[in-house]
């Protein structure tokens, strides 16, 4: 039986001062829990060789009986909990690394770390095509029992975590705030579905801490600390997704990056990557195979991985339109063009295709394939 | 006895009526000088000075006499300087400096017209709705500058003697002269000499909007297209009028007497016979849109009745302006009230709404990479509220690839082509509307689509199918049936079948990636 959340209101408490992990690890290496630190600073007794002066003083500030008051409810009411490395159920993986974080807090089945998990990574003002792609690789991981760790920001990280939940296992979301602001807050229901479906809710800001900048890059370092490799779906050259890069080798995981369209600016980190050195994978199964992890038993009751079933031409013109369409993205001119349909006809294919889920249709009056066939 | 008296007629314009002004014109002995009263405007007031001028200039004498001019009716206040000629007529007529031909009868002949100083006729605003007046009030003979002869020469049994000098005038009241009347254009020579600005043969590529555009004018349905900076929005919209189906003779009266009132009539031109483009910029102000101003005038969408409002940019137009367009979407006309005046102007026009997919404009442009966050794609798209987006039958997505990049070889469609099938379908809509007081597929109502809107169970399965997976609302459901009857219609098929819905299905496309 777990405590109740309010009992972790001196972790929060220590978490506030948001003083380096280096200096609130030494501090529980000394004291054990976080509430003999607050009776030590309380008292006035704290070893000073182990924190700052200005450390010491937030923590004496925020030391009062009203702010944890304040900061129980808040636990209470978000249903936040948190543990330390102290405790034994602190990952492994995260000792190693640089800079651990002492505290972390979380809502939602810690049993989410002890699986396979992989973190993937990519821009928040993401393309069209990294999103398809990640949500569908996130997808037919997951349906192989592998969980998807990602930043819940905007655009990639958004839908890697739906992917995950689509197919099935559970996802990790390690977030750059305190737990009870979601950011973006457009993401409220992303939050609730991660929940819903025994996701995990990671953050080692304590609760009320805002979403500052640098927030961002630092917890990176924890996504790739818990999983077994990094997934980049698209990165620019100087963003974020080359930060969580940086961390990755510092921490020896491997790295595998998906190859998109040569031609966009969206993709230039991956391709920089790549000619590094970096992993090439196209699909879901090609990652499974260079982890050695094939044999990962399926989530029962889904279908199995990559299974596209073909969908049939009915009649001639979708024949037409669909081999016209199969070397990539087409606009409808271009369709027209080689299809030779008159216009109202080969409209009203198109309709019966997307129907039928054969084809999709993009912003921009653009066309494609539909390569995520379920 | 030293006093003097005359009478004369004009007439005055209010909303989209004309109605009769006596001018009557009374002089005494006194202090040299003329009043005039009845209400007048600033313009109709500085009359006096123009007169005086144009009197002296035209040869006569100015007499110094102390001169009052009433414009009668006495409450109804009187504007602009047509009033310039009739009270010029009358005071020379008072003080005896014409002496009138016998034959004629001077109060029974209209007169309007501007005068400059040195005695030459200016053209006028309003000269369509004091003519049609003119006639309603039994008055056959009316002198109007020769600019605004043609704008009324397609009203029949009138005398119209167009002039372009006071001079002229005065040697007709004074039984020296004729004055050449202005031969009678009837509406159908007018026609034949349609040219119009935009041809659909100039647009290259844009097949889908092209098709689209068709379907629009060939059911009356307002249409919205999306698309990148520079993907033709506009010129396909400047291409609508001139393949929506000719204007009739009521219609295109209706509108050159808004554009008359408005004084946008070009000088010399004659009814207008191409429907009208109207596009005003997204600064514009909600009484410059729908009517307003002390005099309650005609705003744009009066302008553009029976003819197209196209509206660019339409996110950047203030909110309340764009909800103010809900009633004349609606009912086909605008109520204008102010303080002083009300008026109700037609206003049933085509909307053609053109605008960015986001607020850089390259969302889903191979071109260019869009900077927008998705969160300030969605407050941009939020813009547009949803009951004027019900009002929007088509949605379409212009193409963004450009032209260079298609291989046309094959020479587009013309407009007269392409107008030839709009009317075709239009004439099975006339028909099937009969006596119910509806003339196109697009004012058709919910319980009026299921009446009218008949498919056969393949269509009705199809429609269904689409609804559930692609998550479309029961509003989708109605636009896409309503517009799948002009689909039908231009395929001259009484039933709508599957391809018909199908091709209906893409003119939702917004619903489906935009706003989902």
């Amino acid at each position: 039986m777990k405590t109740d959340a309010a009992g972790y209101v001196y972790h929060a408490w220590l978490a506030s001062a948001t003083l380096q992990p280096q200096i609130i690890s030494n501090l529980l290496k000394e004291y054990r829990i976080p509430e003999n630190i607050w009776r030590a600073v309380v008292s006035g007794n704290v070893l000073k060789n182990l924190i700052t002066p200005a450390g010491f003083n937030t923590l004496k500030r925020n030391a009062s009986d009203e702010w944890i008051e304040k900061m129980k409810q808040l636990l209470v009411h978000h249903d936040i909990r948190a543990f330390t490395m102290m405790d034994e159920i602190y990952p492994s993986s995260l000792q190693q690394m640089q800079a651990p974080p002492a505290i972390l807090f979380y809502q939602g089945d810690l049993q989410c770390l002890e699986r396979k998990n992989l973190a993937m990574v990519g821009s928040r003002a993401a393309s069209y095509d990294g999103q398809k792609a990640s949500g569908r690789i996130a997808r037919d991981l997951s349906r192989k029992g592998i969980g998807i760790i990602s930043g819940m920001a905007g655009g990639i990280d958004s839908a890697s975590h739906s992917g995950c939940i689509e197919g099935g296992s559970p996802t990790i979301a390690v977030t750059g705030c305190g737990l009870d602001i979601v950011y973006p807050s457009i993401n409220i229901r992303l939050r609730d579905n991660i929940l819903e479906h025994g996701g995990l809710l990671i953050s080692e800001y304590a609760p009320g801490e805002k979403p500052v900048g640098w927030h961002f890059p630092f917890r990176n370092r924890i996504i790739t600390g818990l999983a077994k490799a990094l997934i980049v779906i698209e990165a620019k050259i100087r963003s974020g997704t080359m930060t969580s890069v940086q961390h990755a080798l510092d921490q020896g995981k491997d790295i595998f990056v998906y190859p998109g369209d040569p031609a966009s600016p969206f993709f230039e980190g991956n391709h920089l990557l790549l000619r590094e050195g970096a992993q090439y994978f196209t699909t879901a199964m090609d990652i499974l195979e260079d982890l050695g992890w094939l044999d990962n038993p399926e989530i029962i009751g889904q279908n199995s991985v990559c299974s596209g079933r073909a969908i049939k031409p009915s009649t001639p013109e979708e024949e037409t339109v669909l081999s016209a369409l199969s070397p990539g993205k087409l606009s409808f001119e271009q369709i027209a063009e080689r299809c030779d349909l008159a216009p109202a006809t080969l409209l009203s294919t198109l309709t019966m295709l997307q129907i039928k889920g054969a084809i999709e249709a993009l912003p921009g009056k653009l066309y494609q394939i539909n390569d995520s066939k379920s | 006895m030293n006093e003097i008296m005359a009478r004369t007629l004009s007439f005055g314009v209010s909303g989209v009526n004309g109605y009769p002004v006596h001018v009557e014109v009374f002089g005494i002995n006194g202090i040299p000088g003329m009043e005039i009263i009845g209400l007048p405007d600033a313009s109709v007031r500085e009359s006096r000075d123009r007169v005086n001028a144009a009197i002296i200039n035209s040869g006569k004498e100015m007499q110094p006499k102390r001169i009052t001019i009433n414009l009668a009716p006495a409450d109804t206040k009187k504007e602009g300087p047509s009033f310039d000629l009739p009270i010029a007529i009358g005071v020379m007529i008072a003080t005896k400096e014409i002496i009138p031909d016998p034959d004629l009868q001077t109060d029974q002949i209209a007169l309007f017209g501007e005068l400059s100083l040195d005695g030459h006729i200016q053209p006028i605003a309003g000269a369509l709705p004091m003519v049609i007046s003119a006639k309603e009030n039994g008055i056959r003979d009316v002198i109007l500058p020769d600019k605004n002869a043609k704008e009324v020469a397609c009203i029949e049994e009138m005398n119209i003697m167009p002039v372009s000098h006071l001079r002229e005038v005065i040697n007709y009241f004074e039984g020296k002269d004729t004055i050449k009347k202005q031969k009678q254009i009837s509406y159908e020579s007018l026609k034949n000499e349609i040219i119009v600005g935009t041809d659909m043969s100039q647009i290259k590529g844009q097949k889908a909007a092209r098709r689209a555009l068709e379907v629009a004018a060939a059911g009356g349905h307002n249409m919205l297209m999306i698309g990148v900076p520079g993907s033709g929005k506009t010129m396909l919209a400047r291409c609508l009028p001139g393949i929506l189906p000719p204007m009739s003779f009521e219609e295109a009266l209706e509108t050159t007497r808004i554009h008359s009132i408005c004084g946008k009539l070009p000088p010399n031109s004659g009814l207008m016979v191409i429907r009208p483009f109207v596009a005003p910029h997204h600064n514009a102000s909600v009484s410059s849109l729908i009517g307003g101003g002390q005099e309650a005038k005609p705003g744009e969408v009066s302008v553009a009745h029976n003819g197209v409002l196209f509206l660019d940019e339409l996110p950047e137009f203030s909110r309340s302006a764009l909800e103010a367009l809900r009633q004349p979407l609606e009912d086909g006309i605008v109520t204008v009230s102010r303080v002083r005046k009300q008026a109700i102007y037609q206003s049933s026009f085509m909307l053609i709404a053109a605008m960015n997919p986001c607020p850089c404009g390259f969302y889903g442009s191979t071109k260019r990479i869009c900077r927008c966050t998705p969160q300030e794609t969605r407050r941009y798209l939020e813009r547009i509220s949803g009951p004027l987006l019900d009002r929007i039958d088509l949605q379409i997505e212009v193409d963004s690839v450009p032209v260079q990049e298609i291989n046309t070889d094959s020479p587009a469609e013309s407009s007269a082509m392409v107008a030839a099938r709009v009317y075709a379908a239009r004439m099975i809509q006339l028909e099937r509307y009969r006596g119910t007081g509806k003339h196109c597929n697009a004012q058709l109502s919910n319980a009026e689509v299921k009446k009218y809107c008949t498919t056969n169970s393949e269509a009705s399965f199809l429609l269904d199918t689409a609804v559930e997976s692609m998550h479309l609302s029961m509003r989708a459901y109605y636009r896409i049936l309503k517009v799948a009857r002009t689909i039908a219609d231009l395929d001259c098929s009484e039933i709508i079948n599957s391809a018909h819905i199908a091709e209906a299905i893409q003119y939702r496309e917004l619903d489906q990636k935009y706003w989902r």
